[in-house]
């Protein structure tokens, strides 16, 4: 067990460097001048010298394995450097604030999808293969089709139209600090990421609660009469969620870094927003460092999650 | 031909071969019988398919042109304070933008005065290469990738692995939306930088395929009798994969679609091709007064994806009975 800890510790400390070193080389490969980028201009409006002067500040004059062992020594020191575009503040302080922004978000839209996808992929498995499995089935695959700029966009539409509430998306409040503006400008992109993600879950559900309910023990309990609804909730559900709970941490990890497109509409500055937007001014340090960060989530909670998962469970056996 | 009812054409006791066409006939009724779900899928790419071939034809208009009409507040000689108020008073045509349904543009025009209907058919084609193309390279990349990594267990496996684990590490769509960065914004780029995306998750499902097919004992049965790798892989291990290789191309599909409509609506789709994506993205900022902009090519991008979803999940049902529900 402790031999196999400390080879996924090292596995997964080489996927973090792997994808801090493949980032740093893509970012090299992207057209564009980064120095020019930062200072707002194209390369052809600036003198040649503040050209240069400028790609001495950030850096860039170095031959690529230089600016890569200053990276590298960097980030290990967990430096993660300055913005290109912004003077006076470090990287750090924009994961600070953006980061909140994301996990808000990710948080909201995993409530929605999971208090979504639980009963429609109960009752699917309990009534399999009749009308109203295949609706519901449908309903979540069609969730899962409709992109969310498309069903996002009208649902912002029905909110205008009928006059519902408003959206401020200028204001950018946190939960903390007003959280009915908050929920306001979150309520659309929840729903819209929510209902996106309910298939997966649901599928999952559905497919545990079907293997479940041919148990010997839901036999042994329908047979000493109990009522249908207790077998369902407290034999059943109870087993066939414990899967559907160890995914819950992995798809936050992913979740917190995948909603580029519902951020960039509704103007929330989280994570994926900023990465879209730095990749245009070609901000390389705060690329770098908030694509790692979400590798490091991801990465972190794959192995949390294996090793509780032969914890909780110790028919599994590490080889 | 005058055949009576009843007639047997063929003489009795001798077993006739049915067709190929017969056999694929049967295979598709009984398909249609058992998931009719998966038949509507069928469906819906079947006439996706036919769209796209024949856009040209079906769209009515092309997509590129831009419609001009009478400008009905036309004057010959405009002062200068008229036009100051309505730039376009001296000209005697105008573009007709922002035009509603009708007979003439099924879907109305958009604001360069193109017709929508056009775009949202011609449309069809760039989503269909994409998505066919980006999961063609997944699987074929994913195929000799996942076939070296479970063969030649050991310090490759381990290091591909470790690729495969960096490359999910970073969302899909951050992922595809940084490698289309690199070149060009070109349809063929597009599909090459999805379907290299794509590697990660093909790779590892047709890896763990290969694996267990490793274990069996005809392999074992092909290795005692000196066979090389090259040939057991090509002729015992392969075949055995292959239903792993359509159900791993057919669900792909959709996700690619859908990853190019984002990264087109995000800006950094294919250039000079009419894209759904941008469609929606184009009309997005007058939604509520020219809803038609938005909502035909955001439904069309909804039901091919559901289309080639409900085909995939068929045909994994039909093909690979353990895998379901995964």
């Amino acid at each position: 067990m402790q031999q196999y800890i400390l080879r996924r510790l090292i596995g997964a400390v080489f996927v973090i460097f792997l994808t801090g070193t493949f980032m740093f080389f893509m970012l090299r490969l992207l057209p564009g001048d980064p120095a020019a980028a930062s200072l707002g201009l194209d390369a052809g409006s600036i003198s040649p010298e503040a050209l240069e002067a400028r790609n001495a500040e950030l850096g860039l004059d170095q031959p690529a394995y230089q600016q890569y062992a200053n990276w590298l020594w960097d980030t290990v020191r967990l430096d993660l450097g300055s913005p290109f575009s912004k003077r006076g503040v470090t990287v750090w302080y924009e994961i600070g604030r953006s980061l909140p922004y994301s996990i808000e978000l990710s948080i909201l839209i995993m409530i929605v999808g999971f208090s979504v996808a639980i009963p429609i992929g109960l009752l699917s498995a309990i009534y399999q293969d009749r009308w109203v499995d295949y609706v519901l089935r449908t309903l979540a695959i069609l969730a899962l089709a409709a992109p969310v700029f498309w069903t996002a966009a009208i649902a912002t539409l029905a909110v205008l139209q009928w006059e519902l509430f408003t959206i401020d998306v200028i204001a950018q409040p946190h939960f903390w600090e007003d959280p009915g503006a908050a929920f306001t400008w979150y309520l659309v992109p929840m729903f819209a990421g929510g209902f996106a993600g309910t298939a997966a879950t649901m599928r999952l559900l559905r497919s545990q609660m079907l293997e479940v309910l041919r148990q010997d023990y839901v036999r042994t309990a329908r047979a000493k009469g109990l009522r249908e609804s207790l077998v369902i909730t407290r034999h059943a559900l109870r087993n066939a969620l414990v899967p559907v709970l160890t995914v819950m941490g992995v798809t936050l990890a992913t979740i917190i870094g995948s909603q580029v497109i519902l951020e960039n509409m509704f103007n929330i500055p989280g994570i994926g927003n900023k990465i879209i937007s730095a990749f245009f001014g070609r901000d390389y340090p705060v690329v770098q460092a908030l694509v790692l960060l979400i590798a490091v989530f991801v990465v972190v909670t794959n192995f949390v999650v294996d090793i509780l998962y032969g914890i909780i469970d110790p028919r599994i056996r590490f080889s | 031909m005058n055949r009576s009812a009843g007639q047997i054409t063929a003489p009795l006791g001798e077993p006739t071969a049915l067709s190929r066409l017969a056999v694929g006939l049967r295979a598709l009724g009984s398909f249609i019988r058992h998931k009719p779900l998966g038949s509507v899928g069928l469906f819906i790419v079947l006439l996706f398919c036919v769209l796209a071939v024949l856009a040209d034809v079906i769209g009515r208009h092309d997509p590129d042109t831009i419609f001009e009409g009478s400008n009905p507040d036309y004057k010959a000689d405009p002062t200068t304070l008229e036009l100051a108020r309505n730039p376009d008073i001296g000209s005697p045509v105008i573009v007709e933008q922002f035009l509603e349904p009708s007979g003439k543009h099924w879907f109305g025009t958009d604001k360069f005065g193109r017709d929508i209907y056009a775009q949202v058919v011609h449309g069809s084609r760039l989503s269909l290469i994409v998505g066919l193309g980006a999961s063609v390279i997944a699987v074929v990349g994913g195929l000799i990738i996942g076939m070296l990594s479970a063969y030649y267990s050991g310090v490759v496996d381990l290091f591909i692995q470790r690729l495969i684990d960096m490359l999910q590490a970073i969302p899909f769509l951050i992922l595809v939306f940084a490698l289309t960065q690199i070149t060009e914004a070109s349809v063929l780029n597009m599909v090459l930088w999805l379907g290299i995306a794509g590697f990660a998750i093909t790779t590892r499902l047709i890896r763990s395929a290969v694996l267990s097919v490793r274990e069996s004992e005809f392999v074992t049965a092909a290795k005692v009798i000196g066979a090389s790798d090259l040939r057991i892989m090509v002729r015992h291990v392969l075949p055995n994969v292959g239903a792993v290789l359509i159900i791993t191309f057919s669900i792909g599909i959709g996700a690619y679609i859908l990853a190019e409509a984002s990264l087109s609506f995000l800006g950094a789709g294919a250039q000079g091709v009419p894209s759904w994506g941008k469609m929606v993205q184009a009309g997005r900022a007058s939604l509520d007064l020219h809803p038609w902009l938005t909502v035909f090519a955001g439904a069309a991008i909804t039901v091919i994806v559901l289309g080639f979803n409900l085909l995939g999940d068929a045909l994994r049902d039909v093909l690979d009975p353990r895998l379901r529900g995964v």
